[in-house]
């Protein structure tokens, strides 16, 4: 290693070490979490039984990976099966945005030129990126592992903690290096990174279809392979082996390609494009739309999958309660099956409002963006006012929420349709009762864009602060009116609890109210970077 | 009528003085250059006249209407192209052309605007992230020069353009003023200046500190370059 390349690896960590440093804290937070929750949570034999009895069936399986350990069982194994795909999707993430933030993007955006006019050789960046990111995740790893050590959970121990902690690290450094290797290939930013979160899907599925078969294609998926270790039980360290192997044949091939090509250029070109701009295209609403247009495609496929894949939980849920005496005798107090998949649907539903919020949000915050971006500029000196420009982006936003939400609804209905538990109507009603929430989610992001330029991400703190009441409220018991906070706890949950008009009035008025005052104030404030 | 004029603009940002009782006039038909030193507010000035920033205090107006309130119908009347283009990546440059051309409302027809691709030697089927800062600026000269209005404002336009290019903005901009187009031209190429401009308006820390028509400076002998540095150089 020259001078320059120490140097060097020393200016990436300086632009990154808070960032790293976040994404790190969060992770062992919620590692330390589990492995204190999940003790509590299943306190003896029966209720670990109990719980494997549900993670052993075809759809639960496809979701986690496979059951292993049953006549071993402990507590830590039991978190292991549960929780390490998980983990290691958000460590896939990390490492996804981390190497596409100091390649693609950097040269994008032309920064790397001005270090590649410096004296360091052609692959100082992609070797620093390498080097850098596996330090990420052997720095995650350990920390997962130290931290799940630390519980001192039933059946940890120290070679379990480190195969845990590792298989997770190691599926990172994975898609590290497939990000690396989409950045030579993809001349921006956006196609590089948008590869790399589809090959993330892609691993996920064949590991589900190759888990719930048995099927050898598990191990072609890094997230199968890495689900092999059975920690905890097993202790199979071979497949981590394997994927650090992968990682360096990637890592190769993505310095090979590298070392030949432009700078600036990828080995698939830019394609031509259109000349002219259609007639939609010409009106400040089809330039929202062709803004947005993209990601909202991607949630679409995305949320009715996400339906799809929830409603074959259904109808096991169905069978298993059937033909399980003892559940169904446990059931009995919440009122038997029909009420069980009651819940089950509210409870998809309000998570599926959830999500929908997020590309809502993106798509009223792409307008702080432009401005941002200097780009808003060009429309703001034609003749189309600034109430207009952010109508438009609200009316583009509006037809996402519907149209995402009755997706998600949709794919719920299609593949759940064959246990003839669910009827439409009453599935679109659980689904379409959120919007008054998400319209105050959307009139609060107007709001902040409009006259708390600087604050916009503020809404994420909201939208993560709805998110854990959703998913912990009830485990924590969270006081009520903590919980309130969120605006999706105002909205009753159908089909389980009774529809109330009040809150969905009071709700959509507040959400007109925010809506205009953001409209209006984004019309007389300043334009500014 | 003037199609540019402002009195006593004042305009902060937080405790900074941007702009310290700005007073510029544009006459009907004329090109009136702006010059001043990187930060000596020329692009603030610009942005207060496109109603994209508020003045804190002071009177802008554009064709004698308020260009904070007015900006619909102003923007109708009046092209601008900024110093630093910034484009959509996934739009061609055509698209945003025609975009821009559409939004701003006023007239143009399809010869004219090819006249001008052409002109300029564009190529619009290109995605705007591959275009250089050279090209982006063409397409939003493009979709300025294509259009029918009664007055330009130019943020440097130039900065990026070979000479060759150069030449043929400032013939274009020579036809417009012909044509009776009045142009606000901020720049810092003096022989661009001195070949286009009928007056000329000087800012220092936000305040217009020479003014006046370039027949006179050329009359009194004097050259424009050392009349801009003068008034920089001279408190040493």
């Amino acid at each position: 290693m020259t001078v320059n390349h120490k140097k060097y690896v020393g200016f990436i960590i300086k632009r990154d070490w808070i960032i790293s440093t976040v994404w790190l804290l969060a992770l062992g937070a919620f590692a330390y979490l589990l492995a204190v929750l999940y003790p509590s949570l299943f306190p003896d034999e029966t209720s670990m039984q109990g719980i494997i009895a549900t993670t052993n069936t075809p759809p639960m399986i496809a979701m986690m990976g496979p059951v292993y350990g049953i006549d071993a069982i402990n507590i830590a194994i039991l978190m292991s099966q549960e929780c390490l795909i998980w983990f290691a999707i958000a460590v896939i993430v990390m490492n996804i945005f981390f190497v596409n933030r100091y390649t693609r993007t950097d040269e994008e955006l032309g920064r790397h030129e001005m270090l590649v006019a410096l004296p360091l050789g052609r692959l100082t960046n992609s070797s620093t990126i390498v080097f850098l990111s596996f330090m990420l995740n052997f720095i995650a790893a350990g920390f997962i592992a130290f931290l799940t050590l630390a519980s001192q959970m039933d059946g940890v121990n120290l070679c379990g903690a480190l195969i845990y902690g590792f298989s997770i690290g190691m599926q990172g450094f994975v898609f590290a290096m497939f990000t690396l290797l989409a950045a030579q290939l993809f001349s921006t930013a956006r196609d590089s990174m948008g590869i790399a979160f589809a090959l993330l899907g892609v691993s996920y599925l064949l590991r589900a279809y190759g888990d719930m078969n048995n099927h050898w294609l598990s191990y072609v998926s890094p997230m199968g392979l890495g689900l092999k270790v059975e920690a905890f039980y097993n202790n199979n360290f071979i497949p981590i082996l394997i994927l650090f192997a992968e990682a360096m044949v990637l890592a190769g091939v993505a310095l090979w390609i590298n070392s030949r090509r432009d700078s600036g250029a990828g080995t698939f070109p830019a394609r031509k494009g259109k000349a002219h701009a259609g007639k939609f295209l010409q009106t400040p609403l089809g330039f929202a739309w062709r803004l947005s247009r993209n990601g909202f495609y991607a949630w679409a496929i995305g949320i009715f999958v996400f339906g799809v894949s929830y409603a074959s939980v259904i109808g096991e849920l169905d069978n298993f309660v059937e033909g399980n005496e003892m559940i169904k005798l446990m059931l009995q107090g919440e009122g038997g099956t029909a009420q069980l998949v009651d819940a089950f649907i509210a409870l998809l539903n309000r998570l599926m409002a959830l999500l929908v919020a997020i590309p809502m949000i993106n798509c009223i915050n792409r307008v702080r963006n432009e401005e941002k971006r200097g780009r808003i500029e060009l429309i703001a000196a034609t003749a189309v006012p600034r109430e207009k420009i952010m109508g438009s982006f609200i009316i583009i936003s509006v037809f996402e929420i519907v149209m995402l939400t009755f997706l998600g609804a949709f794919g719920l209905y299609v593949a759940a349709d064959s246990s003839e538990l669910v009827a439409f109507d009453e599935l679109l009603k659980a689904a379409f009762v959120h919007l008054p929430a998400l319209f105050v989610m959307l009139s609060f992001t107007i709001f902040l864009v409009g006259l708390f330029p600087k604050f916009t991400s503020l809404i994420w703190a909201l939208f993560a602060y709805s998110f854990i009441i959703f998913y912990f409220g009830k485990l924590f018991n969270v006081p009520n009116f903590a919980a309130k906070l969120s605006p999706f706890d105002h909205i009753p949950k159908l089909p389980v609890q009774e529809f109330s008009v009040a809150p969905i009035l009071i709700m959509s008025a507040l959400a007109c109210f925010f809506c205009a005052l953001g409209v209006y104030y984004f019309g007389k404030r300043d334009l500014n970077k | 009528m003037h199609p540019i004029s402002i009195t006593g603009l004042s305009k902060n940002f937080g405790k900074l003085a941007a702009l310290r009782g700005v007073d510029m006039t544009v006459n009907q038909g004329e090109v009136h250059a702006f010059l001043g030193p990187n930060g000596a507010g020329k692009t603030t000035t610009i942005r207060c006249l496109l109603g994209i920033l508020k003045a804190n205090s002071g009177k802008v107006e554009i064709f004698g209407k308020d260009a904070w309130k007015d900006v619909v119908e102003l923007h109708k009347r009046l092209a601008y192209v900024p110093g630093e283009v910034n484009l959509w990546e996934n739009l061609t440059g055509g698209e945003v052309i025609d975009l821009i051309l559409s939004l701003r409302g006023a007239k143009y027809n399809k010869q004219r605007k090819e006249h001008f691709l052409q002109r300029f030697e564009l190529d619009p089927t290109k995605k705007c992230r591959t275009y250089s800062k050279g090209n982006r600026q063409k397409v939003a000269l493009v979709s300025a020069f294509a259009s029918d209005v009664e007055l330009y404002l130019f943020d440097e336009p130039t900065s990026g353009l070979d000479p060759l290019l150069e030449k043929v903005f400032q013939e274009t901009v020579l036809e417009f003023k012909n044509k009776g187009c009045s142009v606000l031209l901020s720049s810092h190429i003096m022989s661009e200046v001195e070949k286009l401009a009928d007056r000329v308006s000087i800012i220092k820390e936000g305040k217009i500190v020479l003014n006046g028509a370039m027949k006179d400076i050329a009359a009194q002998g004097k050259k424009l370059e050392d009349l801009f540095l003068s008034q920089y150089e001279g408190r040493k």
